[in-house]
């Protein structure tokens, strides 16, 4: 069997591209009815905060694409990002909770709650995230 | 979408969401409940009902809410939410500060 494509989805890097993925999200659920709705929330979840933080923060000024795949593998959710934008300064096994009344700073450490795996590398000119949630629904 | 319903008492204001809560509308909802303040209005809730998603973006929102409104002498409620807005809540350890109401009436009427 060949290898699953995934969905995809290629958008702008701006806030408003944000309802593009929530659509993704659905395409994707939609596809794939069995994949439980615990598994669906976590990995919404965590597919909107790196999106988010990919378009709040990689600009630099500058105007670029970013792109996501998904894949519902028999195991496991997958996402990967890629964007042109600027390096991400981030060390993930650092990210903790912030205060409970802080008003930002709180995306990473949500979408690391939600996933049992989260990586970023930068790639030569590109920023590389990389997610995945093993199903419980299974 | 955000509505804001003032048809309650003098000086409590019910804001409604409708759809997602994200960094597109997050802006939205914080300027929302500082002009609910700024009429008097510092008894906010927050009708969730049909918030179908909520990101970190608008929960800073929710928290910037609450914050200022308890600097104004009054304080935001949050009520009806659905389960995404539950599980963001206590993945962010949230639900320790913004209890939930399970109604409007609730939020408005409670201790």
């Amino acid at each position: 069997m060949a290898a699953d494509p995934g969905i995809s989805l290629t958008a702008l890097a701006d806030p408003a591209s944000l309802d593009q993925v929530h659509t993704l999200l659905e395409a994707v659920w939609g596809a794939h009815e069995d994949v439980g709705p615990t598994d669906r929330t976590s990995f919404a979840i965590a597919v909107s905060e790196i999106a988010g933080n990919i378009v709040e923060h990689g600009g630099g000024g500058q105007a670029h694409d970013f792109s996501v795949r998904i894949r519902v593998r028999p195991q496991q959710l997958e996402a990967e990002f890629e964007d042109p934008g600027q390096r991400v300064d981030v060390d993930l096994a650092a990210v903790q909770m912030p205060d409970a009344l802080a008003e930002s700073g709180r995306g990473l450490a949500l979408a690391l709650r939600c996933v049992d795996h989260l990586e970023y590398r930068r790639d030569g000119e590109l920023n590389h995230w990389r997610m995945i949630r093993r199903r419980t629904d299974v | 979408m955000i509505d804001l319903d003032t048809d309650v008492d003098t000086d409590a204001a019910v804001i409604r969401l409708r759809g997602r809560l994200t960094m597109v509308n997050a802006a939205a909802l914080r300027s929302t409940v500082t002009d609910a303040l700024e009429a008097g209005r510092t008894r906010i809730v927050l009708d969730l009902s049909d918030c179908e998603f909520i990101d970190s973006s608008g929960l800073g929102a929710v928290i910037g809410g609450l914050k200022t409104a308890r600097q104004a002498g009054g304080d935001l409620r949050i009520a009806a939410l659905t389960a995404q807005v539950s599980t963001v809540l206590q993945l962010t350890n949230l639900d320790r500060v913004l209890r939930p109401y399970d109604s409007v009436a609730g939020a408005l009427h409670g201790s």
